[in-house]
């Protein structure tokens, strides 16, 4: 075995580690999933549908259009509604995209956990959660695989060559993508706004009502992915580094949605390299210092120097209906 | 009553509340003889137990327990701490002697790829602070883990040192294990893995055969925290006293 293992190491450029890290350990760590399951429930769903998708796409090429927007699609559906109170083993549902990206589904992981560790504390009934959300969130920052909290540009982001070609060949799967990172988001003010827990689960209720008739009718009218400041401006505003991770991840989340789907990648060699690449170069925040999307202070947030493609929404508006009242 | 007997009426009467941290990620004897070439998330730790019923084709049942407690130490590397504590310790012979005091640290090199599989070494050491024990013990392992869709396969390789061999007890002994894992009820449940193993070791005394055999066992995760395990197998050939047939419960809380 050791010369097999020496052997792979020495041909292999595939050698890569797995770095898995733990959550931030708090008290208030599943106040979520204990205090506030109804929700909770959703956001495994919602795990299971990003996996799902992009495992799908890998094994499919992206060529069956019926595979992902009914099949797969449904799939997620039906898991959603098994109402799972666990969120699910990721590895299990997406085990080829895992092996292809395993360093871009760190990445996730590590967000999706500070959006956990998020959640709890506004669940929580901590007395400080503006302390408790700096310490996850520095926290957070201190992994080499933490995406940038600087604002990116977007709309620039979203015009490579191979842009969009996920949700001009899989809109009903793209606007249930949209309708998770409008979940994960828009929670955010209605949680915080609500003095307890029974006015949080009330207050959650049309949310999650909303939520539910888009995963039945995908809002195929969107535009574009929803932002955090867009359907949460308070914690936008409290927690704008926060913000900018969760737009930043969504985002990220649209790239690698187009380089399964696209055919100028035809390799998983091609998809896996172009991964990376973007990954590694525009939302770690270990490139910063070169990260040509970085909106700077005083330019706009949609930059209008963007290679000319497809503007859908270069004004901003992505067509979200807005937050629940 | 036998001692199949008895350990169904374990199993059943045992509550069904079991912690694992991550019901896929696969620790020896939790419940089966092997591990995956992963180990637990840097800042995680683990406390693992079980108990282990083994019915001896000549000599007295044995019952063991084996805590265990697992730290993400550093990036890729868990550290353990473990030790077995068994019923008629004074029959026990080769490396495990009952009340060892085991310190390990497990290192996972790399996660799997299109092309690679995932390695991992394990060194191990045994301090004779148990029944008729002496000298340091020293295991080391390879672990490799590799998938195919949703099954996976693992393979350990080990070899252990006895530090003070005692009467006919060897100097050494080999252990190869080899097992699938599934993950049951994709694509609505994501909480059970099965695991199947076969394995042979060489025999702790000398002069006598391997003893080899099969193993099943179950992972269910109970809780954000906990997993629960049970398993049994038999070992087919062997010295006399080798198990006819042996099975394990035992729970893993991540914290």
């Amino acid at each position: 075995m050791a010369l097999i293992l020496v052997s792979a190491i020495g041909v292999s450029a595939q050698f890569e580690q797995r770095d898995k890290r733990f959550y931030y350990r708090a008290f208030w760590n599943f106040a979520l999933r204990e205090n506030l399951q109804e929700l909770d429930i959703e956001f495994n769903g919602v795990d299971f549908g990003h996996s799902n998708l992009y495992e799908n796409l890998l094994l499919t090429g992206a060529k069956d259009v019926p595979a992902i927007e009914d099949r797969a699609r449904k799939e997620t559906l039906q898991f959603i509604h098994s109402r799972p109170v666990l969120n699910p083993n990721e590895e299990a549902i997406a085990p080829t995209y895992m092996k292809l990206a395993w360093k871009a589904q760190n990445t996730f992981d590590e967000a999706h956990a500070l959006h956990r560790s998020t959640y709890d504390i506004y669940v929580s009934d901590l007395p400080d959660k503006d302390a408790a959300i700096r310490k996850v969130l520095a926290f957070y920052q201190d992994s080499q695989y933490a995406i940038t909290a600087k604002r990116l540009d977007h709309q620039r982001l979203d015009t490579f060559s191979y842009s969009k070609s996920f949700r001009r060949k899989f809109p009903l799967f793209n606007a249930t993508i949209w309708a998770y990172h409008y979940l994960q988001v828009v929670v955010y003010d209605t949680l915080g706004t609500a003095p307890d827990l029974p006015a949080k689960q009330n207050a959650v209720e049309p949310i999650l009502h909303r939520y539910r008739e888009y995963l039945e009718q995908p809002p195929v009218e969107w535009t574009f992915m929803p932002m955090t400041e867009e359907l949460s401006p308070k914690f936008a505003a409290d927690y704008p580094d926060i913000a900018n991770i969760f737009n930043n991840l969504h985002m990220m989340h649209d790239n690698i949605s187009d380089i399964l789907t696209t055919d100028l990648l035809p390799t998983w060699e091609d998809k896996r390299n172009e991964i990376y690449r973007v990954t590694q170069a525009y939302y770690w925040a270990s490139a910063d210092a070169t990260n040509p999307f970085i909106v700077h202070d005083g330019q706009p947030h949609y930059s209008d120097s963007a290679p000319a493609r497809e503007r859908d929404a270069q004004d901003g508006h992505s067509g979200h209906s807005g937050k629940e009242q | 009553m036998n001692t199949a007997r008895i350990a169904f009426l374990i199993l059943l009467l045992v509550p069904t509340v079991a912690w694992a941290m991550d019901h896929d990620n696969l620790d020896p004897n939790r419940p089966i003889a092997i591990e995956d070439a992963y180990v637990v998330p840097k800042g995680e730790i683990g406390v693992e137990g079980g108990l282990l019923l083994s019915d001896r084709k000549r000599g007295d049942s044995r019952l063991v327990f084996q805590p265990q407690l697992i730290i993400g130490a550093f990036n890729n590397t868990q550290l353990e701490v473990s030790s077995d504590v068994s019923t008629d310790p004074r029959s026990v012979v080769g490396d495990d002697k009952s009340g060892n005091l085991m310190v390990g640290a497990l290192y996972n090199f790399n996660t799997e790829t299109v092309s690679l599989p995932a390695f991992a070494a394990r060194v191990q050491l045994g301090f004779p602070t148990g029944v008729s024990a002496k000298g340091v013990d020293t295991a080391l392992t390879g672990v490799m883990t590799r998938s195919y869709g949703r099954w996976r396969a693992h393979v350990n390789v080990g070899y252990t040192f006895l530090g003070s061999p005692q009467g006919n007890e060897r100097s050494g002994t080999y252990r190869v294990v080899a097992a699938v894992s599934y993950p049951l009820g994709y694509p609505t449940s994501f909480r059970d893995t099965i695991i199947v193993n076969v394995f042979t070791r060489q025999s702790d005394l000398v002069g006598q055969r391997n003893p080899t055999g099969v193993g099943i066992g179950l992972r269910h995760q109970v809780s954000s925290r906990v997993v629960f395990d049970a398993g049994l197998g038999t070992e087919l050939v062997g010295p006399s006293d080798r198990s006819l047939f042996f099975s394990t419960i035992g729970l893993s809380v991540g914290f």
